[in-house]
């Protein structure tokens, strides 16, 4: 890092009191001590990564990743201190740092990363589709993991972050349940946090690692992470200054402005790659009415997607009308638009499927869910918009567990306001949605429509291979246009990440995984 | 008292004589008057709701967070989805009384009919209701509430019905202690020397002379029952598809700080419609009470 560029870096520091944008940040030597108070809107089953989406980041702090993202996803050495990607795309070989060892002080090896990678091929949600081409990764010595794929997977490079992929220690995690949600005495990895207690329905501390690799970071004495579901409490933690940082708008929008000329927070908008963040209205297509096409175009036709952006979000949203999100630029076909606002038209569609309304003005029931981290007032809104067309829905209040037994075990839903994100690439991230063989039940956030298109998938497939950037967006353009024709689902908004901050901390989000940072570099500043 | 020891047929007519001067009791008490009327007003309202405001209360109609009296037509302004206040405070007033009432309804049912039967019958009988009652009794009411709605789909009925588990106990040792007293007294005895049946004794000879204290309690619990709606409503545990005060609460506590008439305005429906039930039954207990109207 030269030092004109952390000069003007610590410059701008100073300018907008908010030093967190850079890695080059700390100018100076970085002020040991101090803890961290980060907030988690919902308590998680495990802090660990490895067979849900919702620890994304917790999960770094004690486990570490092979290699870790600058904010244009570059790949920077983590675990891996070089690597190298055989001309075929069919071979990778990772050269693993010396001296590394688990929490437990036993040495981390290539035959941990062999024993996570098909772990999380096995049991991570994404994973399955991530790491679907490894057939095996050979362990030549006890510092090399040659990753072995039947297939070129051009998206690999960039899901091997610790907030996608953790890599666990063998010897403790061998033998567990793929399924089930690691326990405390499995909080052991190498990252630069301990997990020290987990009060549950409280809160986790996580303790300094003094033995990190990283040395030496990490600056911070203690990571506190509060579990506090009410977003008018969190409001609450962070005015009273009980609250350090917290991410996904840890605070009601409705109050946003409030904390925009806060002398002692900061509001931080900016985006990550890794997140793509999209919120849809998938249809469960075993109802039967929701197999008539016409019925679906009715539904999406029923809904103002700009209105759910002006009231739903106070304006803190894009509309993202196709199955990619707009956040991940480099994919999202501009050509998907979003189906006209028309609820007499929907009206028709609807009387045309043969639903006129029956005496009361409703035409047929249904069943709206919502994943309980997107705002409730979205299922109000959807429920409402659809009750003006005749379509008499109702909501329901689930907790997470319950929701995602309801939408992915239970099938017992007709429509769920479903927060797929796209994460950093679409096969990682929008694939499971809409491939006919991920349709699989009880598995959490995945093709809950029962969607099955040939084309799509073959698309979908064809795309995952393609390592040529051209021909993969254009596969990509077809799946979107296909999938937007289909109405499997409707794509709503992408919300914008708002990350609360003291401005007193520094480096909580260098990289593409945003609050997925393993915190290591995070410091206190007077 | 000298009619009551003749015959058995005695007490129903004293009650009768009794109904007029605890009537003129009531009447004399102004709160009572006042709370009254206002409790009218407000069941008048719940029932005219569907005239009133005849779209569904939670459509959204206006631009959101207009503050009262901003926009004639919506007098009490508008949430953050856009929905008139002025309709949901009316419709939730529909759901209030119609669980406060249907709520109160079946757990005097229910307390009736088990303290009834533990305070005529004594004896194993009387052991295992009241081993029964103290299992509800020791169990924290609204931590109770909370596990049944979760348990039963939040719906109207089943909030209904979880809120009349939690409070029959209360009823049914009310109704127990009252029997158990009356049960020796000599018109029942003559009731059983005229070979009358334990439901005749029970229905006819006992209870109307139980009644007085089970009114009262029963206003009191509609207020309370009124209550633990609003607080499920107001955790998200209330029925997400009916709008009540408690909903309204938690829907405006979010904006506590920048819209708190979101807040507010339901907060001070359910105060004063507790308030008066309770005033209600404090001048109910007056007037029902023989001996202390005596004194005044």
């Amino acid at each position: 890092m030269s030092l004109v560029r952390s000069t003007i870096a610590a410059a701008a520091a100073l300018l907008f009191g908010l030093g967190a944008t850079s890695p080059a940040a700390d100018a100076q030597q970085p002020k040991h001590g101090g803890t961290l108070r980060f907030v988690m809107k919902y308590e998680p089953p495990t802090l660990s990564v490895l067979n849900n989406t919702s620890t994304t980041t917790t999960s770094p702090k004690i486990w570490d990743g092979l290699l870790t993202y600058d904010v244009d996803l570059k790949p920077l050495p983590m675990l891996a201190t070089s690597w190298k990607v055989s001309p075929d795309g069919l071979e990778y070989t990772f050269n693993l740092r010396e001296g590394v060892t688990f929490h437990d002080g036993k040495p981390f090896t290539s035959a941990d990363v062999a024993f996570s990678i098909l772990r999380l091929k096995a049991g991570h949600p994404r994973g399955r589709g991530t790491f679907a081409n490894v057939t095996e990764v050979k362990t030549p010595d006890a510092k090399t993991a040659v990753v072995v794929l039947s297939k070129p997977s051009p998206y690999m490079m960039v899901a091997l972050g610790p907030s996608e992929s953790a890599m666990v220690p063998k010897h403790l995690f061998e033998g567990v349940d793929v399924a089930a949600p690691p326990g405390p005495p499995l909080h052991i990895g190498t990252g630069p946090f301990v997990l020290k207690e987990w009060v549950r329905g409280s809160h986790a501390v996580l303790e300094r690692n003094p033995n990190y690799w990283d040395k030496p970071k990490p600056y911070l004495d203690r990571v506190i992470i509060r579990f506090m579901p009410d977003a008018a409490a969190r409001a609450a933690a962070f005015e009273a200054g009980d609250l350090d940082l917290g991410g996904s708008a840890p605070v009601p929008l409705a109050d946003l402005a409030r904390y925009k000329n806060h002398p002692k927070l900061a509001v931080d908008t900016r985006s990550f790659a890794y997140t793509g963040a999209q919120h849809q209205i998938f249809f469960n297509l075993d109802t039967p009415v929701l197999k008539n096409k016409k019925v679906r175009e009715a539904i999406a036709h029923a809904l103002d997607l700009d209105a759910i952006v002006e009231t739903v979000f106070y304006g803190q949203a894009k509309v993202s009308p196709s199955p990619i999100s707009v956040a991940l630029t480099t994919w999202y076909d501009p050509e998907v638009k979003a189906r006209k606002f028309d609820p007499e038209l929907a009206g028709k569609l609807l009387d045309e499927a043969g639903h006129p309304r029956a005496a009361g003005g409703m035409r047929f029931p249904v069943r709206l869910l919502i994943n309980p981290f997107i705002d409730g007032r979205l299922a109000e809104f959807v429920r409402q918009s659809l009750r003006r067309v005749g379509i008499d829905a109702t909501t329901q209040n689930l907790e997470f567990g319950a929701y995602v037994k309801n939408v992915y075990t239970d099938r017992s839903f007709d429509l769920t306001i479903e927060s797929l994100t796209n994460v950093f690439d679409p096969t990682v991230g929008v694939q499971r949605g809409y491939w006919s063989k991920n349709f699989r039940v009880g598995l959490p956030f995945s093709n809950s429509a029962n969607y099955s298109n040939p084309e799509v998938d073959r698309l979908l497939e064809a795309a995952a291979v393609e390592v040529d950037p051209a021909k993969r967006k254009q596969a990509f353009s077809q799946f979107q246009r296909l999938v937007h024709a289909d109405v499997p689902s409707v794509d709503l908004i992408s919300p914008l990440e708002i990350i609360i901050a003291n401005k007193k901390i520094r480096n909580y989000a260098r990289g593409a995984e945003g609050l997925g940072d393993n915190f290591s570099d995070v410091h206190f500043v007077d | 008292m000298a009619i009551v020891e003749l015959a058995p047929e005695a007490p129903v007519v004293a009650p009768a004589v009794g109904t007029w001067r605890a009537l003129r009791a009531f009447l004399r008490n102004p709160a009572a008057v006042i709370a009254t009327l206002f409790l009218l007003l407000v069941t008048l309202i719940a029932i005219a709701a569907p005239l009133i405001y005849p779209e569904d209360p939670l459509s959204m109609v206006a631009r959101p967070f207009l503050w009262p009296g901003q926009n004639p037509k919506f007098p009490l302004g508008s949430d953050s989805l856009g929905r008139d206040v002025a309709a949901g405070l009316v419709w939730g007033a529909r759901i209030s009384l119609v669980i406060g009432i249907a709520a109160m309804a079946l757990g005097v049912t229910i307390g009736i009919v088990v303290g009834a039967t533990a305070g005529y019958f004594g004896g194993r009988i009387d052991d295992a209701l009241v081993r029964l009652i103290e299992i509800f009794q020791t169990t924290p009411s609204f931590l109770m509430l909370v596990v049944l709605v979760a348990i039963a789909e939040p719906r109207v009925e089943s909030i209904t019905v979880a809120i009349a588990l939690v409070t029959w106990p209360t009823i049914a040792r009310l109704v127990r202690a009252e029997f158990r007293s009356l049960r020796e007294k000599d018109f029942v005895t003559a009731a059983r020397g005229l070979g009358y049946g334990h439901a005749r004794i029970i229905f006819i000879e006992i209870l109307p002379n139980a009644l007085p204290p089970i009114i009262v309690t029963s206003s009191v619990i509609v207020a309370s029952a009124i209550l633990m709606e609003s607080a499920l409503s107001f955790m998200g545990l209330g029925d997400p598809n009916r709008i009540s005060w408690g909903s309204m609460i938690g829907a405006g506590r979010e904006m506590l700080r920048t819209a708190w008439y979101l807040t507010l305005i339901p907060g001070i429906a359910i105060v004063l419609t507790v308030l008066a039930l309770n005033l209600i039954g404090d001048a109910l207990n007056d007037a029902l009470n023989p001996r202390l109207s005596a004194e005044r």
